[in-house]
């Protein structure tokens, strides 16, 4: 347990030194510390999937249950996803000033929960807990990278002096911002979807219904229609600009209250996978 | 003016406008339902809430909350949504039929053709040659994300046909899921049964404890019957443990197996329609009723739920109601003394039955305590023995014959909506042509979804790249 946790501090440094890079290399236009905080980011991963992996053995399952696993989880594809869209495509690099510190924050929070292993219940074995918590993971990583882009965009558009315009030339133009944006709304939306219908088939075949109305059942329906009405104001009433960007960034943390608060706020059959003894 | 009325309700259904406050509604009313305890107000956390909340409790009982999603004001909102998402579906399919012929004529447009109808064109130098003036067009073009490939003098980019079905075979596949929720509803069973091991119980709606059941469910053609043929305590597989665990089968009208197999989560038993759950587990006792000579007058098998609640750790599920010899109607409740070990229940190595007897009136007429095989001698001069003192396996009992089309009809959106995020729609053709101001390029340009840049920087960046004024749409 010791060298897991020694691992995940390590992890949790590089990001939170990946993020003060960003914050250091946008805030002052050096563009050679945002390409550092890139690979610090990166490299942070290499100990957070070490972490997990040594855990992985040890438990016999992934990380899928109890707070502190399920944040983890998440973060690592928050964080994957980010940097390999960076080293994709270089221009979006800075979108990292507001990406990292949303995995700093879930890490952070990771790390002060319980890290004891919590056994699968026979409700969660299953082949399709895998594939129901990937497909959440995907959509949550790609509804940051939203985020992250939208406020680039904001901040981008709201400087009157011209400062963060500057600071964030390196962006692509703002249209294509937005664009991306969009584009990494309908990723998310698909993988949420596609969480959606795994677990409907997999409540299905552990409780002999797919849809039960359960509060958390309830949130994640709640959050694609959420995404929903961002492509239809998107697509069909030609909304852009600012209250776009906005949309996006307001729809990120509902999204993450879907995954990790709900379990908390409400008793659900589901409770099981954050450690309530309800689920 | 006949014509004009479906019209009228298609532009309705078809509005952007609509569909958007349909899902803000679906969505926040589901919101709103989290927080409010669902179900009948006669549950003990509906009734608790409704006391502690007595100023909003008014207005969520007015509007309906506490049966969120079964109320008449969600409903109707569901099947105007869905009736919008099935007017969408068609607008959707009208464009993309459209765009799939756009794309099917490009697919076999030459330089000619271009020249005869293009929407972008732009003046070069005369000096460039043809094949240089391409050459430079396709290197501008790659730098933006659009690779092109040549076909004599056109620069050609055109996505396959099936590109533009992503939207409507989507929104197709969400009307589809709709409509198979709705048959669902009503075609499914869904019910709870008690059977003890050993035990035959017909699939039949008296079988059931709790049975809900849809208006065109059709149980006279049912012919089945579900059997308890094992009961482990304490199973495992691999590292996991399944818990207690029956072993069911279902038979065919003529009492043959049709699949037979332990059932726990994640592993139910299904054939055909069926799926059948263990949800809980609990004892079953099988009492027989003598005359004095000794000879059986009747037999039923007691099932016994396992409750902390009682100070016995157990509770019947429905007293017995038995008669002796004479006709006269006794009243039996049958429990299994539990132990407790560190404040949990378990089950005693031995067990044995607490066997109370009431006459019809209620009043108590016998109280003892015995093991399987044990008799008790009733005032009447019966005896009631306890032949056997086992488990029961109560089962979750459902059949759906929807659920294999509802998983096409999410199969169905799933492609749909990956087609959407993937597939890239777009028609790009490139030539030179000749005019009477010298030569020039011309292109053809439609950039749909999925394209890394758009019209604007294309012009810009080609206008760049030929050092000339920026490229005149051609209406």
């Amino acid at each position: 347990m010791t060298t897991e946790i020694v691992l995940m501090w390590v992890a949790l440094t590089g990001f939170v030194v990946a993020t003060a890079m960003f914050v250091f290399g946008v805030t002052f236009a050096k563009e050679r510390f945002v390409r550092i905080a890139v690979i610090a980011a990166s490299l942070g991963l290499v100990p957070q999937i070490m972490a997990l992996g040594v855990r992985w053995a040890r438990v016999g399952h992934g990380p899928y249950i109890g707070y502190y696993e399920v944040a983890n989880g998440l973060t690592l594809f928050v964080v994957a996803f980010f940097v390999i869209a960076a080293w994709r495509n270089p221009r979006l690099s800075a979108a990292g000033i507001a990406i990292m510190p949303v995995a700093v924050l879930l890490l952070g929070g990771a790390m002060l929960a319980s890290k004891d292993s919590l056994p699968l219940t026979p409700n969660l074995a299953s082949y399709w807990l895998f594939i129901h918590v990937a497909f959440a993971n995907l959509a949550f990583a790609a509804f940051v990278a939203s985020f992250g882009l939208g406020v680039a965009y904001v901040l981008r558009k709201r400087s009157t002096s011209g400062k963060w315009a500057q600071r964030l030339q390196k962006l692509p133009a703002q249209d294509v911002v937005e664009e991306l944006t969009t584009r990494f709304v309908l990723a998310g939306f698909l993988f949420w979807g596609a969480m959606i219908a795994s677990g409907a088939i997999w409540a299905n075949q552990a409780w002999g219904r797919y849809w039960g109305w359960d509060p958390i059942e309830t949130w994640s329906l709640i959050v694609w229609v959420i995404y929903a009405v961002y492509l239809h104001v998107r697509f069909t009433l030609g909304w852009k600009g600012e209250r776009l960007a906005w949309f996006a960034i307001a729809a990120m943390p509902i999204s993450l209250f879907a995954l990790l608060g709900t379990p908390i706020v409400f008793n659900s059959i589901h409770g099981g996978y954050i450690g309530r003894a309800d689920g | 003016m006949i014509r004009s009325v479906p019209r009228k309700i298609a532009t309705v259904l078809g509005s952007a406008r609509l569909a958007i406050w349909l899902l803000m509604f679906v969505g926040a009313w589901s919101m709103l339902a989290t927080f409010v305890p669902q179900g009948d107000s006669s549950l003990p956390e509906v009734a608790a809430w409704a006391v502690a909340h007595p100023v909003i409790e008014s207005a969520v009982r007015l509007l309906g909350l506490h049966a969120a999603f079964s109320t008449l004001l969600f409903r109707v909102a569901v099947v105007a949504l869905a009736a919008a998402t099935a007017t969408c579906a068609w607008r959707r399919t009208k464009v993309a039929i459209v765009r799939m012929r756009t794309l099917r004529t490009a697919a076999g447009a030459d330089a000619e053709s271009l020249t005869a109808e293009h929407d972008l064109e732009m003046t070069i130098r005369p000096s460039l040659s043809d094949a240089d003036a391409l050459s430079k067009a396709a290197g501008v073009l790659a730098a933006v994300g659009i690779r092109t490939r040549q076909r004599g003098t056109l620069l050609f980019s055109v996505s396959p046909g099936w590109t533009v079905w992503g939207s409507p075979v989507f929104h197709g596949g969400l009307v589809a899921l709709i409509l198979v929720l709705l048959l669902s509803g009503f075609l499914r069973s869904e019910g709870l049964m008690g059977v003890a091991v050993g035990d035959t119980v017909p699939d039949a709606p008296e079988s059931y404890g709790v049975l809900e059941s849809g208006v065109l469910r059709d149980w006279q053609n049912v012919q089945r019957s579900i059997r308890v043929d094992a009961f482990d305590t304490e199973y495992r597989t691999g590292s996991i443990d399944r818990g207690p665990v029956p072993t069911v089968s279902v038979l065919d009208g003529a009492g043959n197996v049709i699949k037979s197999q332990r059932v726990y989560p994640n592993n139910p038993l299904q054939t055909g329609s069926l799926t059948v759950h263990a949800t809980e587990f609990g004892f079953a006792a099988t009492l027989a009723v003598l005359d004095k000579g000794g000879v059986e007058r009747g037999r039923a098998i007691q099932l016994i739920d396992i409750s902390e609640e009682t100070s016995g750790g157990t509770v019947p599920v429905e007293p017995l109601s038995l008669a002796d010899d004479k006709g006269n109607r006794l009243v039996v409740a049958v429990t299994v003394p539990m132990e407790r070990r560190g404040g949990e229940l378990s089950v005693p190595q031995e067990r044995v039955a607490r066997v109370e007897v009431f006459a019809a009136d209620g009043t108590p007429v016998l109280d003892e305590v015995i093991a399987p095989a044990g008799e008790i001698v009733l005032p009447t001069g019966s005896t009631l023995r306890l032949d056997e003192l086992g488990y029961y396996a109560r089962l979750s009992v459902v059949d759906d014959p929807a659920i294999p089309f509802l998983y096409a009809a999410l199969a169905v959106a799933g492609m749909g909506l990956t087609l959407v995020v993937a597939a890239r729609q777009q028609l790009v053709l490139v030539t030179v042509a000749e005019s009477v101001d010298g030569p020039m390029l011309v292109a053809k340009l439609r950039l749909w979804r999925n394209v890394p840049t758009n019209r604007t920087e294309i012009e810009r960046e080609l206008a760049e790249a030929f050092q000339t004024d920026e490229g005149e749409r051609v209406s």
